[in-house]
Formats: C-alpha cells, structure tokens, sequence
C-alpha cells in the first residue's frame, strides 16, 4: 500500500496525518480496516473526483461488492462507498484517543491534570450539559 | 434482597420461555447507547473518543423503543456518553417502562438531581449510579474533583423520591481491596438497593490499554473483595457472575447476551469489541461468527471477564444446571454463604 509519507506526522502511534493510496483490492482492505479502527474523520477521495470527509464507522468484506459506510462530517445521513470507488483515504481529523490514556493522565503535573480537567468541564458547560 | 421479586419472576420467566422454545442464543439485557457524548472524560473510557459531528449524534425516542421491541430483551441498559444529556432521554425512558421493560439508566449523576422531576419513580426504572470508588478513586477516575459529592447528594434525592437506586463500578488494575470493602459500606449506607461490579477491560478501543485488569490479577482483587462478604452488602447482579469474578467458576463468554445498539446500528459482536454493525437484531444474530469470540478463541477477548459478557453466562448457569439453580438460590438467601 501506498503511504504518501509527505505528511505531518500525528502524534506517535497516531495515524493522522497519514495518506493511504490503496494500488489493488487488497490494499484498499487494508486500508479500510485501518480507517474503521481509527477515532477520527478521515478524507476519502473517490475515483470520480469527489470528497468526502467523515467518520468511516462500518465496512462489508465480501467477495463481491465490499464497501463502507461514512457519516459525512456535514450532512447527518451515511453514505455507503464501494470499495472499488475509492482512490485514497486520508487520515485528516483529530485522532481522538491518542494520547488519552490513564498513564499520561496519571503522569502529567499536576497543574496540567486541573488545565485539562477544567478544559473539559469548561467545554460541557457551553454545550449546556453541566 | 438486590432485586425486586417482580423482575426476578419476569427474568425467570423469560429465560425459561427461551429455554422451553429451544432457542439457543437469546438476549437478556439490551444495551441502548443513545448518544456518545458526555460531560466526562474519564481516562479509562474508550466510548466517547469520536470527532464532534459524531457525539452531537442522538438516537431517536422511536429508534430506541424499535430496538427494544426488536430484541426483546426484558431488561434494558442506558449507557453512553451521559444518557441525561440526551434531550429526550426522560421520553425514552418512558416508553420503555411502558413496554415493561426493566430500565437501568446510566449515569454519572451530575446532572440527575437537576432532571429528577421528569420521572416517575417506577419498579421499571433504576437509576444506576457509575460510582468508581471513595471520594479520591472516583473523582481521579473521572477526571474532575467534586464528582463523588455530587453524586452522593443526587443519589439521595433519588432514594428520597422513592427511585430504585444502585451503583455501577469498574474496577482498575490499581484497585485496593479494603478501600472498595470501604466503599461498599459507604454505598450500602447511602440506601442503594444494590451494587453492580465489574472489571475494567482494555477493549479494542478504550484508549487505556495499560491500566485494565488481566484475568488472574481479576480473580485474585475480587477474592480479596468478595470473599467475606458483609452481611449488608446487596449485589444487583447474579451471584454466580461473583463467584465466576472469584475464581470459583468457568464460563465461556455469552456476547449475544447484552446486544448493543447505537447511533451506528447494532454492533458486532458485543458491547465492547467493535467488529462492526448491522441494520437490524436478526442480522445481528444471523451474521455474527459467534464462535469467534469468547476467551481461547479471540485474542481481544483472552483476558475479558466483563459482566456484558459473562453475566449472562451466569444466569444460563443458573436456569441450564441443577447445581447452578441450587448455588444461586443459597447464594441469593445466604449472600454471606460465600
């Protein structure tokens, strides 16, 4: 599979930033399981020239006829894509559960722990949730 | 006694109605996620880590009681994302009741005192209260001081209402078993009905793959946990799944049991693996590769001792063996017969 590699690296064991130019079917599998797992939008690029930027949240493998679906980032209904449609996929939005682990939070200072727990809460309170 | 006898009677009646029709694979508990967002961000939770258009999403009222009918399962779990954040959660939750269904409503209680009044206290509905330890474990756990106060004041007004009250832990790979005999005591003194426990799992997606509890680790905390029970402690979940926690008994996993439906349909396999979704609980049951999963069959699921996967192992024990029924029923009289 093809990884343009001209990309800014995400953070370390992140996929963003990454693009993937699938050369044959099973690549584009690859490529699509890699999507699936990964907690952030991606921009597919389909062979007719269209975008779409979205949440990749659930694919059929079949021998015929795999394809994907993708909740647009804007437009609320999924869209469902063939496999064979799509000429790359890259991994444009924010991986959200990089960096979130129980580890990092433990490790960090103190005053960065209250920074970030505020954040949140701050965050909650504007969308009316607190 | 953790559970009314009315749920008993219907759960009963369920599994054996199942049982006497020869259905195999069956669903106890629905696990309705009606949104993803949350006013948390707990470090261990690997359930709301999605981009924004994604948690703005909601499942429709409508969309949950279809699930519900199409499963038919007798009793239904609201987790999330925080269900009361969902606008039309009381809605939902009333229509579930109205199906008879036995709701558990998930919820970290921060907004729970504020939106008591759009419930009717029901046999139907618990609030079930994510309360991770004492005071210090639980507000560590989710990130934000102040928590457990609030949840503590909520779930007394709750009790003061006269809601059905239980709590919900998950425990960590750090947990100090005197500490959570410590706050069993506490919770028990608050007047909850019950508690429901379970370990942490580092499933597929949780971001906290380092922190979760491996199988003998699991065995030997909830040994030490469980025990010597005290004579006030209530369980709201089988007394078999306990003594499966303890060591004391094998089960094979049972994901059909707690099927999960969400804002991308029903998800393959079960509540914590995302292997993908279908569009429909019959498309669910009929194109999951079941066998693939379950512990010695799946390495994501080598370690997992989840109670969404294992507690309705426990009940199958309970109405599938003599002896299961038998342990059950002096476990559920005697609890301090352990």
């Amino acid at each position: 599979m093809t990884d343009t590699k001209n990309h800014t690296a995400g953070a370390a064991g992140s996929l963003e930033g990454r693009v993937f130019r699938p050369a044959s079917a099973a690549e584009a599998a690859e490529a699509v399981e890699l999507a699936f797992d990964y907690r952030g939008d991606v921009t597919l690029s389909l062979a007719s020239g269209e975008l779409i930027v979205g949440y990749l949240y659930n694919r059929l493998v079949a021998d015929r006829d795999s394809y994907i679906e993708i909740f647009p980032s804007d437009h609320p209904a999924p869209r469902r894509i063939p496999y064979d449609a799509i000429a790359s996929i890259a991994f444009t939005g924010e991986d959200t559960a990089n960096g979130k682990s129980w580890e990092i939070w433990v490790s960090k200072k103190e005053s960065e722990r209250q920074a970030e727990a505020e954040r949140v809460e701050a965050d909650a309170r504007t969308r009316g949730h607190l | 006694m953790a559970v009314p006898l009315s749920q008993m009677y219907t759960v009963s009646k369920y599994v054996l109605t199942q049982k006497l029709k020869g259905v195999k694979r069956y669903p106890l508990v629905l696990m309705l996620e009606p949104l993803f967002r949350c006013n948390l961000a707990c470090a261990g939770c690997g359930k709301i880590q999605y981009p924004d258009h994604v948690l703005d999403k909601r499942l429709t009222p409508e969309q949950c009681w279809a699930a519900a009918e199409e499963c038919g399962a007798p009793i239904v779990s609201i987790p999330g994302g925080e269900p009361l954040i969902h606008p039309e959660i009381a809605r939902i939750v009333q229509g579930l009741v109205d199906q008879k269904r036995y709701v558990y409503l998930c919820t970290n209680a921060i907004l729970l005192e504020r939106k008591l009044d759009e419930y009717q206290p029901s046999k139907f509905l618990t609030f079930s209260v994510h309360m991770d330890g004492l005071k210090n474990e639980h507000d560590l756990a989710v990130c934000r001081d102040g928590v457990y106060d609030v949840a503590v004041k909520a779930i007394k007004a709750a009790l003061k209402r006269g809601h059905r009250v239980t709590t919900n832990t998950t425990m960590f790979d750090d947990a100090n078993p005197e500490r959570i005999r410590k706050f069993f005591d506490e919770m028990m003194a608050l007047g909850v009905e019950g508690m429901m426990i379970s370990p942490g799992y580092s499933y597929q997606k949780a971001p906290d793959q380092q922190h979760f509890l491996k199988r003998e680790r699991t065995r030997e905390l909830f040994s030490k946990i469980l025990g010597s029970p005290k004579r006030g402690w209530q369980f709201n979940q089988s007394p078999l799944f306990l003594e499966f926690l303890m060591g004391h008994r094998e089960y094979q996993c049972t994901p059909w049991g707690n099927p999960t439906y969400n804002v991308f349909g029903w998800q393959k396999p079960c509540y914590l693996l995302q292997e993908g979704y279908t569009k429909t609980f019959r498309e669910l049951m009929e194109l999951t590769a079941w066998d693939n999963y379950g512990t010695g069959r799946n390495e994501k699921c080598a370690d997992c001792m989840v109670h969404c996967g294992y507690e309705a192992s426990a009940v199958e024990d309970t109405f599938g063996t003599v002896s299961g029924f038998a342990r059950t029923a002096k476990l559920t009289l005697l609890p301090t017969s352990r």
